[in-house]
């Protein structure tokens, strides 16, 4: 090993719900439940495609995002986002959140593809929390975005009768 | 037989058909040209060229010039689409086709919600109450809202499947759920007109199976309980109801039996009831078609409904009696949908790269996809229906734990970890749920263990290293320059 390189111990898996998994390198093919240890084995087959060997059972598993330190994985039909942080990485990201002033604004998203039926709301308006924003139809279902909190709709960017992606920006609330 | 349909109903009647020895013709649409349903027909009618707006299996004057062209002399509708389109059915008998279903009459009455709820009201069938047609502006729905006293709820007159349905708790509400409602029915059905109901809280959704011939006889198939739905969509149904016993289910089933009588019903029929804590039912609508559902009854009956359909199509006699009908062992449906549980239900259309389903003496599975197959979004998000018997609700729910673990599928998310949630929730283990059950008993919507996070986690941390460390050595770029130094790094962190 050259001086130049960090020596690390320990990896940490931040879920997005900020819940932490540390695991110590190098990597183990096995989990600690208590006081035994299960063996972990990723594989892949032309049958069931990749998957994870648990404890007999078998788990579909599916990267479906990697960006930089990012991983978005859909293991058993649940997708879970995770960071995975050095002990450096974590201790500088602590930093930089205490610092990160909280965002003034909600903005709401598209939560899946679709057309926008109706926009309820305009600039300037007050809403209350669960009250209906826009009518969204995808998949033959009409869909109505609620406001996930009380406040002044600031900007409306949903146009009736016109396609959105998923997570295009629909209405911006100052709470 | 013509299928105007497509989809896992679309196998599913052709599989009847194939052992009743009548000859099928499919359509193959631009949309899905290699859909499943497809192989199972003996005719392919080809009609990828046709690239207009609307469905092939809306389009009315389309469908008899392909039961013409095909020689077909039977149309089945399925469900959906055209299966309770007065106009269809009998454009169909002007054309000398069998229409699969019931009498034009039928369909239009009991599509028409309210003077489906005057026919209802005439026979003295218990029901909730409500306008007595339907309602023209906000002002007479806010007049009648108060003499019937909230909360209540406001449906499409021609609706169904939950959509132009809104509930009004209020007065000051009602102006604009009276306009979504409206702009909803005018938008889904082609018709604005909407009409007012007591809104029954939190009830259990009870629908009896109904067989009607053309001579006249009725009888029932028992009840399915359909309580577990989102927004008015099923997601499960089972038979029997475990809110029922045999006198409430003679009740019941006589009454459903009555209304079908009530509008000469011939073919197999729904009758959906609200039953209430109290036991009270009140009759909610009849659909006059084969229910996505209808697999829980024929579990548990034995009887092949889509046969029945055609023999009473065919003029034959109903040979079944109300006593010949048994109810055997419990069966559930498990509607797997190409949905995100984690995202509200959103769709999730996708490919299926990969689905491998379990088979088994209590196992039955109907789908019209498999591996390759596109969840398209123009329609539905159904992958496959899951359906699992057992000798009691508690071997039943036992063997479809067991089921749902088997089931494969890769390519979109599903409903999956929702029912693995649902099986193991201690109001569905007990019956106690009724309809508001998603919406306020879960304050999440599917199953997942610390564990399998904790083996996400595992696997998020392996490809890490795999992409980024070499000899436990860090190796990623964090910001511009690799392999930074932590006093670089501390630095930089002390400018902000």
């Amino acid at each position: 090993m050259t001086s130049d390189k960090l020596h690390i111990n320990k990896l940490y898996a931040l879920s997005s719900e900020n819940r932490k998994f540390s695991f110590s390198l190098p990597l183990k093919q096995s989990i600690r439940i208590g006081k035994r240890d299960y063996e972990v084995t990723l594989k892949s087959d032309e049958k069931y495609g990749t998957y994870i060997l648990w404890k007999n059972r078998k788990y579909p598993v599916e990267i479906v995002r990697s960006r930089q330190n990012k991983y978005e994985i859909l293991f058993n039909d649940i997708s879970y986002t995770f960071t995975v942080e050095t002990p450096f990485s974590l201790q500088r990201m602590k930093v930089l959140n205490s610092k990160k002033s909280k965002s003034d604004k909600e903005y709401i998203k598209a939560p899946m593809p679709g057309k926008i039926i109706d926009v309820l709301v305009r600039e300037g308006i007050c809403v209350s929390r669960g009250e209906p924003l826009v009518i969204l139809e995808a998949m033959k279902m009409q869909n109505e975005i609620m406001s996930p909190v009380s406040g002044t709709v600031v900007k409306v960017v949903a146009k009736q009768n016109t396609n959105v992606m998923k997570d295009d920006l629909l209405v911006e609330i100052k709470p | 037989m013509l299928i105007a349909n497509r989809g896992e109903i679309a196998v599913r009647i052709m599989k009847t058909a194939h052992e009743m020895n009548i000859e099928t013709v499919a359509i193959q649409t631009a949309t899905e040209p290699n859909a499943m349903y497809l192989s199972s027909a003996d005719i392919i009618f080809d009609n990828t060229e046709d690239v207009s707006e609307i469905p092939v299996f809306l389009d009315i004057e389309k469908l008899i010039a392909i039961a013409q062209k095909s020689g077909a002399n039977a149309v089945h509708p399925g469900y959906g689409f055209l299966a309770e389109n007065a106009y269809f059915a009998q454009k169909c008998i002007d054309n000398k086709i069998i229409f699969i279903g019931p009498s034009p009459d039928a369909i239009y009455k009991m599509g028409n919600k309210t003077i489906a709820r005057k026919i209802a009201l005439a026979s003295g069938i218990p029901m909730a109450m409500g306008s007595e047609g339907n309602i023209s502006d906000e002002e007479e729905a806010v007049k009648i809202a108060e003499k019937i006293g909230y909360p209540v709820i406001i449906k499409a007159a021609s609706g169904g499947g939950g959509r132009g349905m809104r509930i009004v708790r209020k007065s000051e509400e009602m102006e604009k759920m009276f306009i979504i409602a409206s702009k909803e029915a005018e938008k889904a059905f082609n018709d604005p007109s909407v009409f007012i109901e007591k809104y029954i809280e939190n009830p259990k959704h009870i629908e009896f199976q109904i067989l009607g011939d053309t001579k006249g006889n009725v009888i029932h198939l028992g009840e399915r309980e359909c309580s577990i739905q989102r927004k008015h969509q099923k997601l499960l149904e089972e038979a029997p109801s475990s809110a029922l016993d045999k006198a409430l289910r003679d009740k019941m089933g006589n009454t459903a039996i009555e209304i079908a009588k009530a509008v000469n019903y011939h073919s197999a029929g729904t009758v959906e009831f609200l039953l209430d804590s109290e036991k009270n039912f009140y009759f909610m609508e009849m659909n006059t078609r084969i229910q996505v559902e209808h697999p829980v009854t024929e579990a548990i009956t034995n009887i092949d409904l889509i046969e029945q359909q055609i023999r009473i199509a065919n003029g034959e006699e109903l040979l079944l009696k109300q006593k010949d009908i048994k109810l055997k062992g419990w069966a559930i449906e498990c509607r797997i949908n190409a949905e995100d549980v984690q995202s509200g239900f959103a769709p999730d259309p996708g490919k299926i790269m990969m689905m491998n389903m379990p088979a088994g003496a209590n196992i039955r599975v109907d789908t019209g996809v498999r591996e390759g197959s596109a969840i398209v979004a123009s329609f539905d998000s159904m992958i496959a229906k899951l359906i699992v018997s057992g000798k009691d609700r508690k071997d039943a729910i036992k063997n479809c734990k067991l089921s749902l673990d088997k089931v494969w599928i890769k390519g979109t998310k599903t409903t999956l970890p929702f029912f693995r949630m649902l099986m193991r929730h201690q109001k569905f283990q007990d019956g106690t749920f009724t309809t508001a059950f998603i919406e306020k008993d879960l304050d999440k919507f599917y199953l997942n263990s610390e564990y399998e996070e904790m083996l996400a986690a595992w696997l998020a941390t392996k490809l890490f290293i795999e992409e980024n460390l070499s000899d436990d050595s860090i190796n990623i770029d964090f910001e511009h320059g690799k392999e930074m130094s932590p006093w670089l790094l501390n630095k930089r962190l002390n400018q902000f």
